[in-house]
């Protein structure tokens, strides 16, 4: 009983189950999201993604840095990006320290090579957000921006984006028009209908390229089938 | 939104809120039998009877030569005699006791034996010894005004109303209270439930979003139970296993 209730209490402790457990049910999930989105495009590879979601605490953060693992384990050289610059939080995830960041990067006061930090994964690096600015749009839509994923996919075959929510904030349809994908997380059973069709609503009129949407966190039902397979 | 409601999401509507139609039905059965045990006053009851007799030497009836069959309208005009103001007006009287023939008339009931000529006088009382007294005293009126009134004297009092050692109330009956309060609880529940259903208006399924949104499902990923994140698969394997 207070077990449970204790583990409740600390939701800013991700696991990355695609790291700890990448055999596990969920990390083939991940693997799954990960074929869908190679197959998504055609003509050109998708190489910059942002991960967005209508509200706050859909599991934005756990998706992209999960997504960012199996790309990983691919083989990519995949470079995770927070520009949640409102509430930072892959630092607490992959445990790194967030003196400085991207708004470091954006403001011309420090080159990219030297913020981005090396994880525990092979092939993973990341750049945390930095010190929290108070124009987090105006950065974001910044020539800079621009420049610092043009500097990025020189050396990264994959940048992945965490962001704030769309419904709060317009960050995130400001970074989604300039990368080449969007993915829409939907939280089961929280995410409501209209919230959803809102944020959809404004990542189109902000010309974002919509890949598709990840279901979050639904109610595990037939899952033994997972568990047999292959073991 | 054209929706179609079939019996398998009525029912998986149903088990999802199954705790809460149990709680509500459990709840409204403790309610209704708490009421009945401790709030409501119990009524108990006592009837006497009377036996309208052949019409006695002298009396209208007999000179006419009115048959058996006849004597069913005398019960009924009796009937509504004992219940009128002027026999139970007498008997507040002699019984001293403090209410009006009005509210009398509403606890006493009067009702013929099939067609036979024995008429049941019932009276319902909070105080069981109360309703054995107005029961005979009742009887005992009428058999002597009937005398004054129709002028025949016909009536004969069959069986006094006698107060039993343990007198059972006859009202309130828990066990059918509770019945009703089950019956009605398990029909909230089941309105509420789908009530609930109708309000939510949370995405669920990728069926949902792509009806809704138009926008492709690339994955879903399933709840992180606690037991996924600190135990490795394999000891979750064997647990489903078994």
């Amino acid at each position: 009983m207070f077990g449970k209730k204790k583990k409740n209490e600390q939701p800013l402790n991700r696991t990355l189950i695609t790291h700890t457990d990448p055999r596990s049910p969920i990390a083939e999930q991940y693997k799954t999201i990960r074929t869908n989105i190679e197959f998504s495009s055609v003509s050109e590879s998708i190489r910059s993604i942002v991960v967005t979601s209508s509200g706050p605490a859909e599991g934005k953060s756990t998706t992209v840095s999960n997504l960012a693992v199996v790309f990983a384990q691919q083989g990519k050289k995949v470079l995770l990006i927070d520009a949640d610059l409102r509430k930072p939080t892959a630092h607490y995830t992959f445990r790194k320290d967030n003196r400085v960041g991207l708004t470091n990067v954006l403001t011309k006061q420090m080159e990219l090579s030297k913020v981005v930090s090396r994880t525990d994964i092979e092939n993973l690096y990341l750049l945390t957000s930095g010190p929290i600015p108070p124009n987090p749009a105006e950065l974001l839509g910044s020539k800079a921006m621009g420049e610092l994923l043009d500097g990025a996919f020189q050396s990264f075959d994959m940048v992945l984006f965490d962001t704030p929510p769309v419904l709060a904030v317009t960050d995130a349809p400001i970074l989604a028009s300039k990368c080449d994908g969007t993915i829409l997380v939907v939280h089961s059973n929280q995410t409501a209908t209209e919230a959803a069709k809102k944020a959809k609503e404004l990542l189109m009129a902000a010309q974002a390229k919509i890949i598709g949407s990840v279901l979050n966190d639904k109610q595990q039902k037939e899952s033994h089938y997972y568990y047999y397979y292959g073991k | 939104m054209e929706e179609t409601i079939s019996l398998r999401e009525l029912f998986e509507t149903l088990k999802k809120r199954l705790s809460l139609i149990l709680v509500i039905t459990l709840l409204a059965a403790a309610v209704s039998g708490a009421i009945s045990y401790f709030v409501l006053k119990p009524v108990y009851k006592s009837s006497s009877q009377i036996l309208v007799s052949q019409s006695a030497a002298g009396s209208l009836a007999s000179i006419a030569g009115i048959s058996l069959d006849d004597d069913a309208k005398y019960i009924e005009t009796y009937n509504v005699i004992l219940k009128s103001p002027y026999i139970l007006d007498q008997v507040i009287k002699e019984l001293k006791m403090d209410t009006t023939p009005e509210q009398l008339n509403g606890s006493v009931s009067v009702t013929q034996e099939g067609a036979s000529q024995v008429v049941t006088i019932s009276v319902t009382n909070n105080d069981p010894a109360e309703a054995v007294r107005i029961a005979n005293e009742i009887a005992e009126v009428f058999q002597r005004e009937i005398a004054q009134l129709m002028r025949i004297d016909n009536i004969t009092i069959l069986s006094e109303a006698e107060l039993a050692e343990n007198p059972a109330p006859v009202k309130p009956e828990p066990l059918l209270n509770i019945a009703i309060a089950i019956v009605v609880g398990l029909m909230a529940g089941v309105g509420l439930a789908f009530l609930l259903e109708y309000l939510d208006n949370t995405i669920k399924s990728e069926q949902d979003i792509e009806k809704l949104l138009e926008l492709p499902v690339l994955g879903v990923v399933t709840k992180i139970t606690p037991n996924e994140e600190t135990e490795s698969s394999s000891v979750s394997v064997q647990k489903k296993a078994i």
